[in-house]
């Protein structure tokens, strides 16, 4: 085990004395997460435009008046038509249509709004919880008034939209915190690419070593090829942690971003770490030199990251990509540190993802050490 | 270096009818020989004659084709592990961590045969004054000459007090002063009781370093024996070589006109360079170089040399030493 330690350590060592390897592990994914991080922050600030076809129902003012209380969007009024059009150009986000007969609608409890858009864009994903939350309000707004007298339920509905501020405050709050995960995500994903083109350039010095001739001495010393292997592996294990370590950390201070509960986090970041070393063993496995192993890393980590999530959510890809999706280990990452940073810490779906995590990682490291000749 | 209770076999190593291919190529060709504990043998032959092929199966890098190899009593293709404790290799490439510094590549090496704690530093410290890097160790080897890193990659091969040294062409492209230096070191590791494997191509190294000797050339071991052993073979004759004009085409005349000067054996001509072996090379030059001359070609310069392995080798395969 000392020896497994001495290998770790002096790898450790290389590999933080190497300015390259810092750039790419440390400022490369600080630097992404700040031009796209900005550019999200940016987009925020002109607010998304909403149009609202108020129609000539007799509490559609009172309801234009309630969606306005959110001030993230830009709510106006239009046609049915203009509406529409706005949509289909993609320079409103969405069209809600209330619709004249209301009324009738919450009594016979059908959806009360009528919404036009496009796709389902990330926008729309942030908008919806509010939209549903302001039905909610509408609904119960009638049922109480119900229960005292129906006449009541325009007053009451004009007191709601007067005094309860609050409540669409706190939606309005739950909105950017699902807004704050998306960009964490972001950082995460960042971190995750470059992890990967950092190990896999690391593991493949084991292939410069071959050359260079330690490589051979360390098999013909009296150190096994288990210490030896095992050095190496724990030693990029641990680079990846310090990695992601320190970028979670520096953004926790700088943003004061929190990024989940930890007893998830930890064990979660770590089969995802244990992911990224198999996938760097593999390459180095498969290849003779270093040169090779940066080519065929770079093609794989770019296509797999996109596809895989990585630089924007995979619920805005086509419904086939997100299918393929499926068989690049980084959605089963993204989607577990989804529900993680997020707190909605559904569990099945942590356990599929973290299942699909250690699959991938048997595989890559079943390549990998197949491939590595030890002589 | 002697150990307690290791007297049951005196060879340190021994190795039988060795063979190792790669792919449709045979590197090397059945070799045997052994090496007694403290002794000094030298492989010698030119470049690709499978000299580190050789070293790279005894020190359980390659595994064999086939045959045996045993280090004391230890099977080296069965437990490699056991015997390279008490190995040190001397690999032919530097096998170094050049952006690391002189000690920091000693003491992983050490750890890596290991010591750990005090006994490592002062082995460290020993070794650096052995290799002569004492005041250069905190610098990093990439930083080195080539002879500065020959002599780090000398030193950790010693750090743990090998019984057996293996040094696969260590002095290759350096300096005469450093190369003199490193012969000396392993000199007086032999005499302190270090079994020696020493493979080169300079004759000069291995006649200075080894008691024994083995000529390998093309995968095989086509002699061995003490320097003495090995000069009888020739003879104990002196080689004389004669460089002839242009005029020398007709071969087969010019080495007519020589019989019963030397036997058939003893007598090579090749592009222009007439070699010849003979025990009292004074007595016979003016012969040979009128029977020359005769057959219409003219001698541009003469060359007596006393025996050595360079001779023996050109004796043994027709061929220099080194092309
Ligand atoms: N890994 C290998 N794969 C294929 N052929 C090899 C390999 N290693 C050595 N050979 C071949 O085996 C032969 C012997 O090589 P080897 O390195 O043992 O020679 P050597 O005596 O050490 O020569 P040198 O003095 O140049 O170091 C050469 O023809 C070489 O091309
Ligand atoms: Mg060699």
């Amino acid at each position: 085990m000392r020896k497994t330690w001495t290998i770790l350590t002096l790898h450790l060592k290389k590999f933080f004395k190497s300015p390259g390897a810092i750039v790419l592990m440390f400022v490369m994914p600080a630097l992404f997460s700040y031009i796209f991080g900005g550019m999200t922050v940016k987009s925020q600030e002109t607010k998304p435009l909403v149009n609202v076809v108020v129609g000539q129902g007799e509490f559609s003012t009172e309801v234009y008046k309630l969606l306005k209380k959110n001030n993230q969007y830009n709510w106006k009024k239009a046609t049915l038509q203009q509406a529409k059009n706005n949509v289909f150009e993609q320079d409103a986000i969405a069209a809600i249509v209330i619709p004249d007969d209301l009324g009738q609608r919450i009594t016979e409890q059908k959806p009360l709004f009528d919404v036009v858009i496009q796709r389902k864009t990330e926008q729309y994903y942030a908008l919806n919880p509010y939209i549903q939350g302001a039905a909610g309000l509408i609904l119960r707004s009638y049922h109480t008034a119900a229960l005292s007298e129906p006449a009541a339920f325009p007053k009451l509905l004009e007191a709601v939209t007067v005094n309860k501020g609050i409540e669409i405050e706190k939606q309005m709050i739950q909105k950017e915190q699902n807004d704050k995960a998306d960009i964490n995500l972001m950082f995460v994903g960042f971190a995750i690419m470059f992890m990967m083109f950092g190990l896999s350039g690391a593991a493949s010095t084991i292939l410069d070593e071959r050359i260079g001739g330690t490589w051979g001495r360390l098999m013909i010393s009296p150190a096994t090829r288990i210490q030896v292997i095992l050095g190496y592996i724990l030693s990029y294990f641990l680079v990846g942690w310090i990695q992601l370590g320190v970028l979670m950390m520096a953004m926790s201070l700088m943003f004061d971003i929190g990024w989940g509960n930890l007893a998830y986090l930890i064990p979660f970041a770590s089969l995802v770490i244990l992911m990224v070393v198999g996938f760097g063993l593999m390459i180095a496995g498969l290849v003779k030199t270093k040169q090779q192993a940066s080519a065929i890393s770079a093609v794989l980590i770019v296509s797999t990251c996109m596809l895989g999530g990585l630089y924007w959510p995979i619920e805005i890809m086509p419904d086939f990509m997100q299918t393929i999706a499926l068989g690049v280990p980084q959605s089963w990452a993204m989607g577990g540190f989804k529900e993680i940073v997020s707190g909605s810490l559904r569990m099945v779906t942590i356990w599929k993802d973290a299942g699909a995590l250690i699959g991938f990682s048997l595989v890559f490291f079943f390549l990998g050490l197949r491939g590595i000749k030890f002589e | 270096m002697t150990k307690n209770g290791e007297v049951m076999n005196v060879n340190m190593l021994t190795v039988q009818d060795l063979r190792k291919s790669f792919g449709q190529f045979e590197a090397v060709k059945g070799v045997s020989f052994s090496v007694e504990k403290g002794e000094s043998f030298g492989l010698l032959g030119p470049n690709g004659a499978g000299k580190s092929t050789t070293i790279n199966m005894i020190t359980g890098l390659y595994p064999p084709t086939a045959g045996t190899i045993q280090v004391k009593d230890i099977d080296v293709i069965k437990n490699a592990k056991q015997a390279q404790k008490w190995i040190g290799v001397v690999p032919q490439e530097i096998a170094l961590y050049q952006e690391m510094s002189a000690r920091e590549n000693l003491k992983f090496w050490g750890r890596m045969y290991n010591l750990s704690g005090k006994a490592l530093e002062k082995s460290i410290d020993e070794v650096l004054e052995i290799i002569g890097l004492t005041d250069r160790s905190k610098d990093k080897v990439e930083t080195f000459s080539g002879g500065m890193k020959r002599r780090v990659n000398i030193g950790a091969a010693i750090l743990h007090r090998p019984d057996m040294l293996i040094m696969d062409e260590p002095t290759v492209g350096i300096d005469p002063q450093s190369r003199n230096h490193i012969l000396e070191t392993v000199k007086r590791l032999n005499s302190e009781g270090m079994t020696i494997i020493y493979t080169s191509h300079y004759m000069e190294e291995v006649e200075y370093l080894c008691e024994r000797i083995g000529i390998i050339d093309h995968g095989e071991l086509i002699a061995s024996g003490t320097l003495k052993e090995l000069r009888e073979t020739i003879g104990d004759r002196s080689r004389i070589n004669l460089t002839l004009d242009s005029n020398a085409t007709d071969t087969g005349k010019i080495t007519a006109a020589l019989e019963g000067l030397f036997l058939e054996k003893d007598l090579q001509l090749q592009d222009y360079l007439l070699t010849a072996f003979h025990k009292e090379p004074q007595s016979v030059l003016s012969e040979i170089i009128q029977r020359v001359t005769k057959t219409g070609a003219r001698v541009s310069s003469v060359d007596i040399v006393e025996p050595n392995l360079e001779s023996i080798f050109l004796h043994l395969t027709g061929r220099s030493l080194r092309d």
